[in-house]
């Protein structure tokens, strides 16, 4: 009996092993590969820089994934959520005021993904498809309209550079996330609504609402991430934001999210899958693997885990 | 005696440390209509599926026409003579009905390597035909067909001139009156070839009525043989329910009493509902009272229920719960309906899920205070169901789909009664669950009645509607045909001339 106790428990904690094993494996790796270089205190502030945006976005991320859904708008939004920011806060000297605006536009762009989606009866990913295109071509506009290739912040945004502002943000965020995970019926929801949206609809749960909330969510958290992608560069251009959609993809299967969500979603993938993903990055840039490779690399680590994690009958993809 | 077609020795299954069967014989001979009963987990489904190669037992033997007998897939059970019509739905989507009665035969159809649509049609229609199904058409999209057709589809293409035993495995549950005549007609044909077949129902009635002789299981272990005489003897269903349970439940099954007083109250009203098909209906449903409604599947009793939760669009007149329209299931559920759906696995759970969440999933709105769930007070509640409905689990972090159906029926009940709901609509709530369940059911529903809460049973078994029943409406045809009162002296015969 005891040993059919343990296979179960290993069956039901497979997918929290493979990921907490995954990370324990890339910094032991990196370690003796880096010979120690990434504990240098340089490194680990590079570290951390790397980490901040990507556990912030993917946090949110979680609620949207937790459902089921994705969306592949997010590099798009923070792009132009980094350059606003720049040129409100250029315009009126107020870093707040283009702060402030970044997450209303990012608040009303959840109430699209989540109501018009709905009333329209668009699957997410159509909808993120659409949002994708547009901010894609906001971005381009503004770059035209300012005629150069990038903009400089001229706000002092020292106080969003050091470690330890990056750090307590992704607690704050982190906290945020768990408490409206674990203990507001909205964790409970999204993960019902990934695993059978009609039973959790017929347990008279506004499915609806709840989406838009979701969302509402999430554009908090790319708007906080963007505002720290903006301290870290200082300046925002055409490419800023470009690839995020798919990082935070690779990050959240790392930490083993089931990208068809459901009941095994867990907020704490967000922040062991962005450790490893910039550990991994960092680390092979640091054991000297050119940047060309590290596309290839990439993409073979995110199909592996996709083989490995994907078992038939809960299968890890989107219906 | 006839000739042994299946013999199994001595078989045994184990999945991981439970076993599934225990050193079970079971002889198979030629022109009998051989039933199959126990309850959920009893391992009727288990020793079927292993004669008809879909798994491997983990020891004995089986000898098919005197030779062993060692099936490694369906396909080759099948070729071989031994086919099964599944519990499940198990037709091919987005294909059309043609191509689903003749998958993996294509072949057959094809001229020069092309593929003739035409031939292929036609083959079906005329199979179809045989069948006395000439309502399905060959070249139509599958998903054109209810849930129904596409069983009797399955049983098309499961029967062959070939067949020698058909395993039909609580098939019956999912069809009408008509589909199960037309599946009686065939296990009849089946006899009359002097070929076999292996029947597994829930409902004792229809074993009885149609079954030649009748194994019981319980817990994996052969509890008895009963012949077509014993069967016939009186106070026969009383020992085989002993023989399946494994003691005695007693006569005492539905309601015993036959008060038909409620409240004053009316909870729930129609007022003049059209909706599709249904025109202009109208019922109050008191405080305290149950009302069921019977009639063949597709009568439009399922709407009804479905109406009153918000899930039907309606055209003209209301559905009203407190002087208050329903139109959202949303809103139902704050006005303190609860909806247990026909369709549990689709519908009433996340099967993915704990039993924790899915008890848990309509009463956080309840729970919340300024939005905070106390993880207590929800596994409280759970824990609190959990031993008032005896859900069989080790934990309530137990998911739902390790569940037998039986206890899965009663998670789905679970909900409502955890979410305090004063009016329960119950979309046939003993599909597919052994007797001992039912009778806890029963008795869950009368307390519930006599606690004041409204119910609106919706159901295809007359027998449970006559026993439970304060006021039993019968459908034909999106229509009320007939309204008869809680009586002692009412019987399913009264009863079925209204329906058909």
């Amino acid at each position: 009996m005891g040993k059919g106790l343990n296979k179960t428990w290993l069956k039901a904690h497979l997918g929290s092993l493979l990921s907490y094993g995954g990370l324990v494996l890339c910094i032991i790796v990196f370690s003796i590969l880096s010979q120690g270089g990434l504990w240098s205190a340089y490194n680990i502030r590079i570290l951390f820089q790397g980490v901040c945006v990507y556990a912030i976005v993917s946090m949110g991320a979680v609620f949207i994934y937790s459902m089921g859904y994705m969306d592949i708008s997010v590099g798009a939004q923070i792009g132009v959520y980094c350059l606003l920011c720049i040129l409100i806060s250029n315009a009126t000297g107020s870093l707040l005021l283009g702060f402030l605006s970044i997450l209303c536009i990012a608040l009303v762009c959840g109430l699209i993904n989540g109501y018009v989606a709905v009333m329209l009866g668009l699957p997410s990913i159509v909808t993120s498809i659409f949002l994708n295109s547009i901010f894609g071509g906001v971005q381009m506009l503004i770059m035209e309209w300012q005629g150069t290739n990038s903009i400089s912040i001229e706000a002092d945004m020292s106080m969003f550079k050091g470690t330890g502002s990056m750090v307590a943000a992704i607690v704050v965020i982190a906290a945020i996330s768990v408490y409206l995970y674990k203990f507001t019926p909205l964790g409970k929801y999204v993960q019902g609504i990934g695993a059978n949206e009609t039973a959790t609809k017929l347990c008279g749960v506004s499915t609806t609402k709840w989406k838009v909330i979701a969302y509402a969510f999430f554009g908090l958290c790319i708007a906080v991430g963007a505002l720290f992608l903006t301290a870290r560069t200082g300046a925002a251009g055409k490419g800023t934001g470009t690839g995020y959609a798919m990082d935070i993809m690779v990050a959240l299967l790392l930490g083993g999210m089931p990208l068809s969500g459901g009941m095994r979603s867990k907020v704490s993938s967000a922040l062991i899958g962005s450790f490893t993903y910039v550990i991994l990055t960092n680390g092979l840039t640091l054991a000297g693997v050119e940047t060309s490779y590290m596309y290839v690399i990439k993409a073979v680590i995110f199909l592996a885990i996709i083989v490995i994690t994907c078992r038939k009958k809960d299968g890890i993809l989107p219906r | 005696m006839e000739e042994i077609l299946l013999e199994i020795k001595h078989m045994n299954k184990k999945f991981g440390s439970i076993v599934a069967l225990k050193d079970v014989d079971l002889t198979i001979r030629r022109g009998q209509i051989h039933g199959l009963i126990g309850e959920n987990g009893s391992g009727k489904s288990t020793i079927t599926s292993i004669a008809a190669g879909m798994q491997q037992a983990t020891s004995g033997e089986i000898f098919y026409k005197g030779k062993p007998w060692k099936p490694t897939s369906m396909v080759e059970a099948q070729r071989h003579g031994i086919s099964m019509i599944l519990q499940e739905a198990n037709t091919i989507e987005g294909c059309t009905v043609a191509e689903n009665l003749f998958a993996g035969q294509e072949d057959q159809f094809s001229t020069l390597g092309f593929f003739n649509t035409k031939k292929l049609n036609k083959a079906a229609d005329d199979l179809l035909k045989k069948f006395g199904l000439d309502f399905i058409k060959g070249k139509d999209i599958i998903t054109k067909y209810g849930f129904e057709e596409r069983k009797l589809i399955e049983i098309v293409r499961a029967v062959t001139d070939e067949t020698e035993i058909l395993v039909v495995d609580e098939t019956s549950t999912a069809l009408s009156f008509d589909g199960r005549k037309i599946l009686y007609k065939l296990m009849d044909q089946m006899v009359a070839k002097n070929k076999a077949v292996i029947f597994i129902s829930h409902d004792l009635d229809e074993i009885m009525e149609h079954c030649t002789i009748l194994t019981v299981l319980r817990d994996g272990e052969i509890r008895g043989e009963i012949s077509k005489e014993e069967m016939n003897q009186p106070g026969s269903i009383r020992k085989i329910r002993e023989l399946m349970v494994g003691r005695d439940i007693g006569d005492q099954f539905y309601r015993s009493d036959y008060d038909v007083s409620h409240g004053k109250d009316v909870v729930l009203e129609y007022r003049n509902v059209s909706s599709n098909n249904i025109k202009d209906f109208s019922l109050k449903l008191h405080k305290g009272e149950i009302i069921g409604i019977g009639g063949l599947s597709g009568c439009g009793m399922h709407e009804i229920g479905r109406m009153a939760f918000g899930l039907e669009h309606i055209d003209k007149g209301s559905v009203v719960c407190g002087e208050k329209a329903v139109e959202t299931p949303t809103q139902a559920v704050h006005l303190g309906i609860g909806y247990i759906s026909k369709n549990r696995d689709q519908e009433a759970l996340i099967l993915n899920g704990s039993i924790n969440v899915n008890i848990e999933l309509p009463s956080l709105s309840s729970l919340q205070k300024h939005s905070f769930v106390s993880p207590k007070k929800a596994r409280d509640l759970v824990n609190e169901e959990i031993s008032l409905m005896e859900i069989k689990c080790e934990s309530g972090n137990q998911w739902v789909n390790t569940l037998s159906g039986g206890n899965k029926q009663k998670v789905s009940f679970a909900k409502w009664i955890a979410k305090k709901s004063d009016i329960i609509i119950m979309d046939c709530p003993t599909r597919g669950v052994d007797i001992g369940v039912k009778q806890s059911m029963y008795r869950l529903i009368t307390d519930m009645k006599r606690e004041g809460k409204a119910i609106l049973m919706i159901s295809e078994e007359m027998t449970e509607l006559i026993g439970m029943a304060d006021q039993l409406l019968i459908m034909k045809d999106f229509k009320v045909k007939k309204t008869f009162m809680r009586s002692p002296d009412l019987k399913e015969t009264d009863i079925i001339e209204y329906m058909i």
